[in-house]
């Protein structure tokens, strides 16, 4: 009977071990799920690779001379978007700037490193030395808030954030953002073009003023080029918007975006244009068109995004955020730095040189030559100054977002209240 | 002989588990002895490093010690990450009643009181479903974690949104004047772990020296035989759920008052799970929660610095809380099954 | 299929289960094994089943020795045996788990062997209706089939009227003897004497282990087949440990019916009178723990109404104290000390624990328990657990029930143990015990209830019985006579 007993416990014992264990394993595994191949390819384009921060570990604070500057990843540095772009482009400047050291800390988000806050992540940054700290999400906004207060001696700036309009910020936090709006205009016009009946899909992460204003300026180049370019009837183009819920899947609590993806495909749409920071939809517009169907994508972020699905990318729209971080380092470095929030425009010289363009666009494979030549029209004039924020523009309720020939100020487009009239797909959060 | 098998389990144990985590450590270009000097010491360098590792211990010491009782009757109650989730959501529904120039003092009383009662509704319909379904607690508990995540994602999602946007980073901040105030410059809030340590305390004292802790570990150790000798049984298993409840609720109240200060979509993260961890290895055995606690929170909190340093992921400290916690169950069982033959 | 069973021995620990056992079954015969709890029917049938390895011997089919050991190969040479319990998966259905547990490739093949057998035994098993919805004896139907259809050429039933209905019994009688028509070889072990007379074509008996006698073919004289059981106890002389005299009556039983999971006892009424020692006897498992239980208020009765002390008895009582067999398990908290379990008894929400201890020394003196107040009983002997258990019985208790007081205690702790309970008695508790020792029945009882195949007898005087007379009423001879 005792020998039953300490069975019964042990079964028990069993069960609750294995069941931990895989709570465990699952949430270690609830991080984004493309970045593990995403590691050759785009490390060898940007010169300098990791070894750097990891070899002298000790040394760096003590040495005085030596710029430090620092940076808190929402994402894993090598996932082919918005988290590597950055990783790479700080990597870039430390390379370039004698000097200098980069020190981060990336997957900074509550799936994988639960119980580490921004403000402790900030803490051991500045630990190292670093006398610029970046951190890049939108959901940082309060522990970046919180970390400057603590540490008025380190200039922190808060990409995507707006603390400094709303004047919540401190002296020492700045914003910086690049005007995607214009990458998404050119990826809307590339959309449309290439799309068979007008049907384009736009898969994007949460619902916030950020994401609203570059899904609507996606449309708004679509929509251009559609009228515009193509001649076609406004009301033919069809564009469609889904929220996953997050900037990446989390399993269980987005939208699996490789589902959402694969569900437009079988809708009819045949060009998904990306807006979340994982290239779920390039990989899978590649497998389509392996398989025969003629269908395309534009995914977002990072510039060699492309590589996932060379025979389906139309293009990139992508931020470079090499000039920002050089001259960042620059004025904090001599001491003229400033609070501001700042919203980069492109170069349009050249939206593709490295060292001055903030924001960029390469052309995918997949775009025919003839279009590739309207699509560089259509990126002329808008380095000539087409502004394609001009009213009369509606909101998607209906009501007047812009009258006719009004043009939308800065404010008016960084606070995008609503999807616009002729998209579909959810305004607001429920 | 029972001191000898009590000391030679822990200490097999911790060998497996460095060993292990040193096989894991060889995969990677890091050399494992600046890895653990990293873990076991690098919370305690610098005043900001310890507060936020005392931050961390107070949670989780409250879920240690509430799981103690909980195992002790014999329950074992998995559902502690979402006791503790609800316990923060019903705070978080209280602070929101303030208003400025309120008396913030009695705002955290009821904010405090109301998370232990919401963890021990929590953990009392656990109970319940267990007593009168005969469903094991353990997937009742699992089952019951994941409504309290969705609640408190769809209050942070829905209801409660930022205004315009909601948030991953969670609502929007509770006003400065309802913080638990800080220590100096760094995170640590006197509270939360004075609040911790009364409570162990009082557990300890409950369990130990109380006809009521007796009569819990009696209906722990023998249901039919501790009903034989007059121990209402069912009732004892069902408040030692209560009161393992009440202390998650309060540990997500503390979250919410002194660490997020806001409900956060995961408030919970795997703190409780963590509890569960800490009650294993020690055989939930009270008088080792405090030191066993300490020890899990200087390694999760050293561990945040092993990116920076060393290049290694952070991760790496969940692998040996992991391999230690196995180890010792297999080294329990091992040792007990040599003896009986 | 012919077995030979040559020089079997089997010994757990110190305990010799089996010893140099020889015997035949003849093929095409129905073989009853015969024995009282313990005499090692069951280990044997264990062996042959492959359950338990053997010792030593040896165990021909045919004339080939065949090596057992693991209950694959006895299937393999066509032993199956049908579990007391049998193993099956309740979800399933008949033919699915059927379908389990035979290596034949098939599915309509083995509905159609299933359709033929049932035919054959006069079974009426629907192949689709899950095991779950089954009564016991149906279910053994179903394992019988199942062994068949794998080849079975030797089937093994171990005590199968257990728990099923008179019905399915003839039913099942029916099916062994055409099954034994069919050439096949039926071993039946049981405790019953009148199912062996029923059904057996030989019996053979087991005694602590040994072979008594050798195989005999039916009839045989129930006289002589409890003699051989039991074996010539009434030799020695019974003699009397103090009397007890019943005062007032303490129970009240009207038309009871105690029901468990696959037992049944009365309807029934009784009158049980206070201040004496009643031993209950009978073959372990004929309901007397079911008896007990109900007479401690922790079961109530499926019907008619129990009434203790001119009350309605609706649940368990403080003073009347359970003693469970499984002492380790349900009777004490094996890792808390004779202090923790007195502060259990006594509510004082903080009892600093020194009146505890001070009460726990006086128990120690009194019952003679070699222990210290805060050792963990699970250190202690059987017979220092017991007389703990004892002790731990407050003096207010007016009824002590107890499954078998002395069983794994040497005779000195054994001794013990009665004299605490007869003092007990003396001072007008109430002694309700069974036990599977008919020496100690006889020797301790002031009154006897026998518990035989679902029924018991009245209230029996001990002086009106011989270890031979309970003998034979256990066995079920003459048990008619004194059935209430």
């Amino acid at each position: 009977m005792k020998q039953q007993m300490d069975n019964g416990l042990k079964t028990r014992v069993l069960i609750l071990v294995v069941a931990m264990l895989s709570l465990i394993i699952s949430a270690c595994g609830a991080q984004p799920s493309a970045p593990a191949e995403a590691t050759t390819a785009p490390v060898e384009a940007t010169a300098a690779p990791e070894e750097p921060a990891a070899a002298e570990p000790t040394s760096a604070p003590a040495d005085a001379e030596k710029f430090v500057f620092g940076m808190v990843l929402v994402g894993p540095i090598n996932d082919g978007g918005w988290s590597q772009a950055h990783y790479d482009a700080a990597k870039y400047v430390e390379a370039n700037t004698p000097n200098s050291e980069f020190v981060y800390v990336d997957k900074v988000n509550p799936a994988d490193r639960p119980n580490i806050k921004v403000e402790q992540v900030v803490d051991e940054l500045v630990a190292k030395g670093a006398k610029l700290v970046i951190t890049n999400s939108d959901d940082f906004k309060d522990g970046t808030r919180e970390a400057a207060k603590a540490h008025p001696d380190v200039t922190f700036v808060h990409i995507s954030g707006d603390d400094v309009v709303t004047g919540k910020a401190p002296a020492n936090l700045g914003n910086e953002m690049g005007r995607m709006e214009y990458g998404k205009m050119i990826a809307g016009c590339a959309a449309a073009l290439q799309s068979a009946d007008g049907k384009i899909a736009f898969v994007g992460p949460l619902i916030n003023d950020e994401t609203r204003r570059l899904a609507d300026s996606a449309y708004l180049g679509a929509k251009y080029c559609w009228t515009k370019v193509r001649g076609a009837d406004a009301a033919a183009l069809k564009f469609n918007v889904t929220w996953i819920g997050f900037w990446f899947n989390i399993p269980g609590v987005t939208l699996d975006p490789t589902k959402v993806v694969n569900d437009a495909f079988t809708e009819g749409y045949d060009v998904i244009i990306s807006g979340i920071d994982t290239p779920e939809a390039i990989v899978e517009a590649g497998k389509a068109q392996a398989a025969g169907k003629k269908v395309y994508a534009l995914p977002y972020d990072y510039k060699d995004a492309c590589a996932k699905g060379e025979a389906a990318c139309l293009g990139v729209p992508y931020f470079n955020w090499v000039p920002t971080y050089s001259k960042l380092i620059a004025d904090v470095k001599g001491g003229t730095w400033k609070q501001a929030w700042i919203w980069n425009a492109p170069d349009w010289k050249d939206i593709n040189n490295v060292t001055t363009s903030p924001v960029g666009f390469i052309k995918g494979a997949a775009l025919t030559a003839e279009n590739a030549t309207k699509l560089d029209s259509f990126i002329a004039e808008l380095a000539g100054g087409l502004n394609l924020w001009t009213g009369p523009i509606n909101l998607q309720d209906g009501t007047s977002y812009l009258a006719d020939g009004l043009v939308a100020d800065d404010k008016q487009v960084w606070y995008m209240p609503q999807l616009l009239e002729g998209m579909e797909g959810q305004s607001a959060s429920k | 002989m029972n001191n000898l098998r009590l000391a030679r389990a822990p200490l097999i144990a911790i060998l497996v588990a460095l060993l292990m985590t040193t096989i894991v450590l060889a995969t990677t270009d890091a050399e494992a002895i600046s890895a653990f000097t990293v873990m076991f010491s690098g919370a305690l360098t610098s005043p900001s490093r310890v507060a936020d590792m005392v931050m961390l211990a107070a949670p989780l010491l409250l879920c240690a010690a509430g799981l103690s009782i909980s195992f002790a009757a014999g329950q074992y109650n998995l559902g502690i990450e979402g006791q503790m989730t609800v316990g923060g959501v019903i705070s978080m529904a209280v602070l929101r009643q303030y208003a400025d120039g309120g008396n913030v003092a009695v705002y955290w009383i009821i904010a405090l009181l109301a998370g232990a009662l919401a963890g021990a509704a929590w953990a009392g319909v656990v109970a319940l479903l267990k007593q009168y379904t005969r469903v094991s607690e353990i997937f009742v508990g699992l089952g019951l974690n994941f409504v309290a995540l969705g609640f408190s994602l769809y209050m942070v999602f829905g209801p409660w949104k930022r205004p315009g946007v909601a948030s991953m980073s969670g609502t929007e901040p509770l006003p400065d004047s309802l913080w638990l105030p800080v220590i100096g410059t760094t995170r640590v809030t006197l509270i939360t772990p004075l609040v911790a340590v009364i409570v162990l305390a009082l557990f300890w004292f409950l369990l130990r020296a109380t006809q009521w802790g007796l009569e819990v570990r009696a209906s722990g150790l023998s249901q039919p035989a501790s009903r034989r000798l007059g121990v209402p049984a069912v009732r004892r298993m069902i408040q030692a759920m209560l009161v393992c409840g009440a202390a998650a609720g309060l540990a997500g109240a503390l979250q919410v008052l002194g660490v997020y200060h806001a409900l956060v979509p995961n408030l919970a993260s795997g703190i409780g799970f963590m509890g569960l961890l800490v009650a294993l290895l020690i055989n939930a055995d009270i008088r080792f929660v405090a030191p066993l606690v300490l020890l899990f929170a200087v390694l999760t909190a050293g561990s945040i610095q092993l990116p920076l340093s060393l290049s290694i992921d952070s991760s790496i400290s969940g692998v040996f809380q992991g391999f230690l916690v196995l180890a010792m169950i297999v080294a329990r069982a091992f040792i007990s099954i040599k003896e009986r033959a | 299929m012919h077995i030979s069973i040559r020089n079997l021995c089997k010994a757990f620990g110190n305990v010799v289960a089996n010893n140099d056992i020889s015997v035949d079954f003849a093929a095409g015969q129905i073989h009853g094994i015969l024995g009282e709890n313990g005499a090692g029917k069951s280990t044997l049938m264990k062996m042959l089943s492959g359950i338990y390895t053997l010792d030593s011997g040896a165990v021909a089919i045919n004339g080939n020795e065949v090596l057992l050991g693991a209950p694959i190969r006895s299937l393999q040479v066509g032993i199956g045996m049908v579990g007391q319990d049998p193993l099956d998966i309740p979800v399933f259905t008949i033919l699915q788990n059927i379908a389990a547990g035979a290596q034949i490739a098939g599915h309509t093949q083995i509905a159609d062997s299933f359709a033929a057998w049932n035919a054959l035994l006069g079974f009426e098993l629907q192949p689709h209706l899950r095991i779950q919805q089954l009564t016991v004896g149906q279910r053994q139907q179903v394992e019988i089939i199942r062994l068949l259809i794998t080849g079975s050429q030797v089937l093994i039933l171990d005590e199968p009227t257990t728990g099923i209905s008179a019905a399915q019994k003839d039913a099942l009688f029916g099916a062994l003897r055409t099954i034994a028509r069919e050439g096949k070889t039926v071993l039946f072990v049981t405790h019953k004497l009148d199912e062996v007379a029923a059904l057996c074509d030989t019996v053979t008996v087991l005694r602590a282990g040994s072979l008594v006698g050798t195989q005999a073919q039916m009839p045989v004289a129930k006289d002589v087949i409890l003699q051989a059981m039991f074996g010539d106890r009434s030799a020695q002389a019974s003699f009397t440990v103090g009397h007890h005299h019943p005062n007032g009556t303490l129970w009240h039983l009207n038309d009871v019916v105690m029901q468990s999971a696959n037992l049944r006892l009365g309807p029934f009424s009784q009158e049980i009178a206070a201040g004496q020692i009643i031993g209950l006897a009978g073959l372990e498992g004929s309901g007397q723990t079911l008896y007990l239980q109900h007479l401690a208020g922790m079961r109530l009765p499926r019907s008619g109404s129990i009434r203790f002390l001119n009350r309605q008895l609706v649940g368990a009582r403080h003073d009347a104290v359970y003693l469970p067999a499984d002492r380790l398990h349900e009777g004490i908290i094996p890792s808390m000390s004779l202090v923790e379990h007195v502060q259990l008894l006594h509510k004082h929400l903080l009892d600093p624990g020194q009146t505890a201890r001070q009460k726990v020394l006086q128990l120690i003196r009194d019952y003679n328990i070699k222990a210290t107040p805060d050792i963990a009983l699970e250190l202690l002997s059987g017979g220092n657990q017991q007389r703990a258990m004892l002790a731990l019985i407050p003096e207010s208790a007016r009824v002590i029930l107890v499954e078998h007081p002395t069983r794994g205690l040497d005779a000195y702790s054994a001794e013990s143990i009665w004299h605490r309970l007869q003092e007990r008695c003396t001072r007008g508790t109430t002694v309700v015990f069974f036990s599977a020792d008919l020496e100690e029945v006889m020797t301790y009882s002031d009154a006897i209830i026998v518990f035989y195949g679902g029924s018991l007898s009245r209230i029996l005087d001990r002086d009106t019985l011989t270890e031979q007379s309970l003998a034979r009423l256990i066995g079920g001879v003459g048990f008619a006579e004194v059935m209430q």
